[in-house]
């Protein structure tokens, strides 16, 4: 749209006579929210100036006197206007760069799907700690990444060096390949930290190889460190031992696997991110193990116990079909509650409940589940709960964060439909 | 089991030798020993693949709690057991290595990490590194072995797999995602021989400097609000805290209500 | 010419019954050893079939006087037809009574044939169709052959051909009544059965003087001894007089049509049951079985033999094991079954070697058994949270007071939101009444009920062992539970292992506390009640009177169900049911429901806590569940105000006041 501003002086006019007829469509239509029924509250006068109708603002409190929101809750649809500007706001980032490191922390995020992911992002921010501590003497945050990314904000996220290992050699599953390459990194510039996240598959699994070619004993599950001068490398760290039920407080060793949230991501910096090489090629060296791609798994043969998004159907479904066509597509595993088991419509291994399953998914959407006592016992652990019921009463909806009262066959279509158009417009944008 | 097949198959293939790495887990809530879960999925595992010799070993001190939990893995359906004597607070991987090295396995099966101790889950690592045998961790289940090269199915996040070949003698490690171990049976566990071997002794220095306590709870980490402007600071000091009770759609189009759970699900990240 | 042919004949059929008699004991043999004490057995046989057998024959009237005019009859006229025929005792007055007992014996047939002629579905078929011809041929031809000896027809009346023929009817009747006795007819249900009586492995459940007997609780299993096998694998692996209780199966089909399970659709049929062990036991295939088969599962496809599995670990033996842990130990048929037999014992011997040997419990048996060896109870739960739910009624603790009369047993049920309200009101209830009582609170196990039942006697006796250990700590009088199944488990399983003690259920304890005027109730204002007897309350420990006298002191009249009493139908929960969940085609609460339905009742009162999980959970149903503690706590009154309001005509007998005065000293 063009910036220009142009003005109609006659809808100036309606906008500024308040018994015109068609003063409040007009007043609607300079601010900007037509079709959200509500009526302007503030708008550009003709000489650039903001004009405001107080009659508009604020709304009718429950003992029938009018209330204002200052808090902006209201006006959130009229703000929308601004956004635009917002973004365009200068970025007062300050901007760091590292010329000569006195040392190197290397991190090697995940990257899954090709992007920083917010664990590797914390993890950024626990190399920034480390680097930053001695004003005198400051280190240089290195980034190890493999194979082709998507990821264009490494200076954002406190990089000062990228390396950037872009090579077939490197895609799915290749450990021994990445293990080589950061054994080179090790041999050519000795990082004093390397901090590797904790995650299964990624960081967890390099993270021990590279421990056990450097012979270093790493510190695993780490989620916090601390400065400790009688330490050898100045910190102290603690991490989760024992399948996570202790603490264990040692001297924070050169290679670190961090959690999740174990520091704060970079916020208020910007780093250099240059690229940085080897300056000898990877030796070759043969694979023994080889990757065959993924398998494709139907998301219905999750165990239940495991699942971190369940949609659950009770007996208010009707409509199995479209039940089980929404979870398909919302890529959810299903649960069920005991009637509906019981009745033959789902497989006994999918009851949810204190005689079934207790399950531990972050989101939990129940269908037509009215709530048993069994039922709410089962779902203690979820995170989210939502709720789809014809009964405003039932429990179900007391313990759901989100309920809605309606005919589930049509919302759960309406769903259906709102997340495929979605996945269509993101494949038409990709 | 069919005889004639295995007959026709012993005579093209070996017997595979497997070799299952088993520790004393505790129950998350009581502390009991009792057989890990993710080390009795690996002998479920080793249990699960044709022809296959398994056994079993552990490396520890030899009480009642770890006796307790080996019957647990005994009582799979194994006949006996290997106990390679480690005094509390030892280097288990020389001796591991040199029991492995002297059985020489095809195929070694360990849990993803402890139930106690340490719990670092680099036990399999540098065993891999001593023999010098390929690792893979992760394992959701073995499809086949064939030629001295194993296909391996690996477990990705949300139930996904992934396929592997690795060439054998090879480590791997499974964790909850492999199937569910079967119950152990009081019979052939009473019955079950826990063969203890004596073996050199290297100490673990370093653990004895840590200081171990039960797990904190962390703190969870605050929604960080970076306003630019007073009227954004102040949305999010009024912002109502989380959790308090739920919000009711009633007389809304199914659209509607559609949409507020497609936010939900948005914001909550599931979607993808 | 019959005067030599008669004793040929008898005396041959005798000999031919003795060495059938010789093989069937060599069958019953094949079971492990059991020590009877043979000659006291056989000495108390004819009371325990006159008295204990009949008590259970006697339910149906026209089916008792069937069965004594025929077997009375028969048994009369077999010994004198030896004496007169076979010995040649030609007495009439012998020969007299040899009419009259084989006119009574045919008498009897007549009813039963009648009884053949549209047989109901729970009557086995096959043979049986042809008894009642058997013994009318017995008895006819004895009649026949007896009257020349009497007088009343000349020696020497009829032909030749007659008199072969009646010898062949004697003989076919011989053949059936003798022959078939030991070889494996029809009538082989009277020698094992007598037999059976005689070596019973529970003689404790007759009746003696005194009064009536009662021996529900499982016999425990010797782990101490590595060699001794841990529950049953092949026929022979059970004990020879359990194999001779088997083989005493008239398949009356009582049991199968007691059964909640068969009724249910899954399978299982009490008396398929039996007859398979008999068919194990003597080797072959279940096809000559005439009776109905297990729902869902045809005849002939299985086989069994005595040292063979009675469950293939894959493919089919003699029984799937699905049959088996379909029960839910619900004992209706051990109540129903008129020759004693205990198919609860035997299918819980055949769980135990599944779950102990095969590590093999179906549905979430082997999860629950995990989580009682972890976490002391079946649900997995911390045990340190036992007493969560009663963070606010400060119960006093077993480990600080040290004794209190009552032990308040509070069973798994404290970790059951549902239950937990049940608790709450029992403990009202206790306050109210001011009873002396504690709680072991976070020291409390699970009882092993549920382990016991799924086969896992291990688990079973180191939950017992270390609840006897705790309970040996502290004094108290009596311990008191609301939950049946611990009620059983503590009162009559815990004694061999070691801990004896009087246990009640809540609804005695009310009972007994109403009566002694320690409780004020108001009056009752609801509608239609009935009452829902747990089978672990009623069944297993004969307490049927009690809940009903508390509901009578609500002034509540019970409206009772047609299935009520020791004919209670299960609830399902029982046995490890709803864990080993056997897939059916109805689900035994809904029929449950169903009774409670037809009284009109809207409400059913339940003294369990599985009762009311499972009766719960019954979609639309038309009753409410509450349990006694719940409706007693409802109807609490202070005693100045019931006195005031004239609510309590009866005033306290003068020995309840003393038993007030001896608890407030």
């Amino acid at each position: 749209m063009s910036e220009i501003l142009r003005r109609d002086p006659r809808r100036e006019w309606i906008a500024r006579n308040r018994l015109h007829p068609e003063h409040l469509n007009v007043l609607a239509e300079l601010g900007g929210s037509v079709g959200q029924g509500t009526v302007a509250t503030e708008w550009m006068g003709p000489n650039g100036v903001m004009r405001k109708n107080p009659h508009a603002v604020g709304f009718i409190g429950p003992n029938g006197i009018k209330r204002i929101d200052r808090s902006g809750a209201q006006q959130a649809a009229a703000a929308g206007r601004g956004a635009g500007q917002a973004s365009a706001a200068t970025d007062d980032r300050r901007r760091v760069a590292i010329e000569a490191p006195a040392f190197l922390v290397a991190v090697v995020p995940d990257m899954p799907g090709g992007r920083l992911s917010s664990h590797d992002r914390d993890l950024l921010g626990l190399a920034r700690q480390l680097a930053d501590a001695d004003d005198q003497r400051p280190g240089a945050v290195l980034a190890v990444v493999f194979g082709h990314h998507k990821e264009g904000a490494f200076d954002e996220a406190g990089v000062d060096r990228l390396m950037h290992f872009d090579d077939a050699l490197f895609d799915g599953y290749a450990p021994e390949a990445r293990l080589a390459a950061l054994a080179a990194v090790e041999g050519e510039l000795a990082p004093s930290h390397w901090l590797l996240p904790d995650s299964k598959l990624g960081g967890a699994d390099l993270g021990r190889r590279l421990a056990a070619r450097l012979q270093e004993r790493p510190a695993t599950g780490v989620w916090q460190i601390e400065p400790d001068a009688t330490a050898p490398l100045g910190w102290r760290c603690t991490g989760r031992g024992a399948a996570g039920t202790t603490d264990i407080q040692r001297a924070l060793p050169r290679i670190v696997l961090a959690l999740p949230e174990c520091a704060e991501p970079v916020a208020e910096t910007r780093h250099g991110a240059q690229p940085l090489a080897l300056s000898q090629p990877l030796p070759r060296l043969l694979a023994r193990i080889e990757d065959l791609g993924q398998v494709a798994v139907d998301p219905a043969g999750v165990a239940l116990a495991e699942a971190e998004f369940i949609l659950s159907a009770g007996n208010g479904v009707k409509d199995w079909e479209g039940f089980h066509h929404a979870a398909k597509v919302l890529g959810a595993t299903e649960g069920a509650s005991r009637v509906a088991v019981d009745d033959g419509f789902m497989p006994r291994d999918r009851q949810v409940g204190a005689t079934g399953t207790w399950v531990t998914a972050r989101v939990y959407v129940a269908v037509g589940v009215s709530g048993a006592i069994q039922h709410l016992q089962g779902i203690q652990s979820c995170e989210k709960v939502v709720a789809v019921n014809l009964d405003p009463g039932c429990d179900m909806i007391k313990r759901a964060d989100l309920a809605v009262i309606g005919d589930s066959a049509s919302i759960l279509a309406a769903l259906v439909e709102m997340v495929e158009r979605q996945r269509g417009e993101k494949r038409d944008a990709a | 089991m069919q005889p004639d097949a295995h007959e026709t198959g012993a005579n093209t293939e070996a017997v595979l030798e497997v070799a299952v790495l088993v520790s004393v887990g505790r129950h998350p809530l009581t502390g009991r020993a009792r057989r890990a879960d993710q080390d009795a999925r690996g002998v479920e595992l080793a249990k699960s693949l044709d022809r296959a010799h398994v056994t079993l070993l552990h490396a520890g001190e030899f009480d009642a709690e770890s006796e307790s939990a080996m019957r647990g893995y005994l009582g799979m359906g194994l006949p006996a057991l290997t106990l390679v004597e480690q005094p509390h607070g030892a280097d288990v991987v020389p001796a591991l290595a040199r029991a492995l090295s002297d059985a020489q396995p095809q195929l070694v099966i360990a849990g993803g990490r402890a139930e106690q101790g340490e719990g670092s889950g680099l036990l399999p690592y540098l065993l891999a590194e001593r023999l010098g045998w390929p690792l893979v961790s992760g394992l959701a289940d073995v499809e086949k072995v064939e030629h001295g090269v194993a296909t391996l199915l690996q477990a990705l996040p949300r139930g996904q797999r992934r396929r592997l070949q690795v060439r054998l003698p090879a480590i791997v490690t499974v964790d909850a995602a492999a199937s569910a171990a079967r119950q152990s049976a009081f019979g052939p566990a009473r019955r079950g021989e826990i063969e203890v071997e004596p073996a050199a002794v290297a100490w673990d220095e370093a653990q004895e400097e840590w200081s171990v306590s039960p797990a904190r709870k962390r703190p969870k980490r605050l929604k960080i609000v970076k306003a630019t402007s007073a009227r954004e600071r102040f949305k999010a000091a009024a912002a109502k805290a989380e959790g308090g009770g739920g919000q009711v759609l009633t007389d809304v189009t199914p659209e509607q209500g559609a949409e507020a759970i497609f936010k939900l699900l948005k914001e909550e990240g599931i979607l993808r | 010419m019959l005067d030599t042919l008669l004793p040929i004949l008898i005396f041959s059929a005798l000999a031919l019954a003795v060495i059938g008699a010789v093989r069937r004991v060599r069958l019953w043999r094949q079971g492990r050893p059991s020590r009877v004490p043979i000659l006291q057995g056989l000495a108390a046989m004819p009371r325990r079939y006159l008295v204990d057998l009949h008590h259970v024959v006697a339910r149906d009237k026209v089916m008792s006087n069937t069965h004594v005019a025929t077997a009375g009859g028969f048994v009369a006229a077999a010994v004198l037809m030896i004496l007169v025929h076979g010995l040649g005792l030609a007495n009439p007055v012998l020969g007299g009574l040899l009419l009259l007992a084989s006119s009574a014996m045919f008498v009897g047939s007549l009813f039963v044939a009648r009884r053949r002629r549209n047989p109901p579905a729970r009557l086995s078929k096959g043979p049986w169709m042809r008894l009642p011809k058997s013994l009318m041929a017995f008895a006819l031809s004895v009649f026949l052959i007896t009257l020349p000896t009497v007088g009343i027809l000349p020696e020497g009346t009829g032909s030749w051909l007659l008199a072969v023929a009646l010898a062949a009817v004697l003989a076919w009747g011989l053949g059936e009544m003798f022959f078939g006795m030991t070889w494996g007819g029809p009538m082989k249900h009277a020698f094992a059965g007598a037999l059976h009586l005689a070596f019973h492995r529970r003689p404790e459940r007759f009746s003696s003087k005194q009064g009536g007997g009662r021996s529900t609780g499982l016999k425990a299993l010797d782990l101490d001894d590595p060699k001794a096998p841990l529950g049953v694998e092949t026929p022979s692996d059970f004990t020879w007089n359990q194999l001779l209780g088997f083989d005493a199966c008239v398949q009356c089909g009582r049991c199968e049509a007691a059964c909640p399970a068969f009724a249910a659709g899954q399978p299982l049929n009490p008396k398929k049951l039996i007859q398979d062990m008999v068919v194990g036991m003597t080797g072959g295939s279940d096809a000559r079985y005439a009776g109905s088969p297990y729902p869902g599962k045809p005849i002939g496809e299985h086989v069994g033999e005595p040292h063979g599995p009675i469950v293939a670990r894959r493919g089919t033996a003699l029984v799937d094991a699905e049959t088996l842990w379909s029960c839910t130990t619900c004992r209706a048929c051990v109540e129903e079954c008129p020759m004693m037999i205990e198919h609860v014992d035997a299918i819980v011997d055949m769980r135990r070697f599944l779950t102990l040997e095969h590590g093999d419990t179906p549905g979430k048996g082997a999860e629950v058994l995990d989580n009682l060896i972890a976490t002391d109870n079946p649900g997995g739960f911390d045990p340190g949270s036992r007493m969560h739910w009663a963070a606010d009624l400060n119960l006093p603790l077993m480990r600080d007071v040290g004794q209190a009369e009552v032990l308040l047993w509070l069973g798994d049920g404290v970790f059951d939101m549902r239950n937990q309200r049940t608790l709450r009101a029992l403990v009202k209830v206790l306050r109210a009444a001011s009873v002396d009582f504690a709680v072991l609170g976070v020291e409390e196990r699970d009882s092993g009920d549920v382990a016991r039942r799924l086969g896992d006697e291990a688990t079973f006796q180191s939950l017992a062992r270390r609840n006897i250990t705790t309970l040996a700590q502290y004094r108290f009088q009596r311990i008191v539970t609301c939950d049946p199944h611990s009620f059983h488990v503590l009162k009559n399983e815990y004694g061999v292992l070691g801990g004896d003690y009087a246990v009640s259920h809540h609804s005695t304890y009310i009972a007994e506390l109403y009566e002694s005027g320690r409780l004020h109730f108001a009056p009752w204002k609801g509608g239609r009640v009935t009452y829902h007897d747990p089978c672990y309350l009623g069944r297993y420990n004969g307490e049927f009177e009690a809940p009903r006298n508390v509901l009578k002191a609500l002034g509540i009249e019970v409206a009772e169900m047609a299935r009520s009493g020791f004919r209670s139908r299960c609830c399902g929960g029982g046995g490890g049911a709803p864990i080993t969940d056997i897939p059916g085609k109805r689900r035994i609460p809904d029929m449950r429901m169903n009774d409670v339905s037809e009284t009109g009742a809207e409400l059913v009162a339940v003294g369990c806590p599985q009762c009311t999980a499972m009766l719960e959970g019954v979609v639309d149903a038309s009753a409410e569940v509450r349990d006694i503690a719940e409706l007693v706590a409802d109807a609490l009154v202070p005693e100045s105000e019931s006195r005031r309001d004239g609510v309590r005509q009866v005033q306290p007998t003068a020995e309840a006041r003393i038993a007030v005065k001896e608890v407030a000293s």
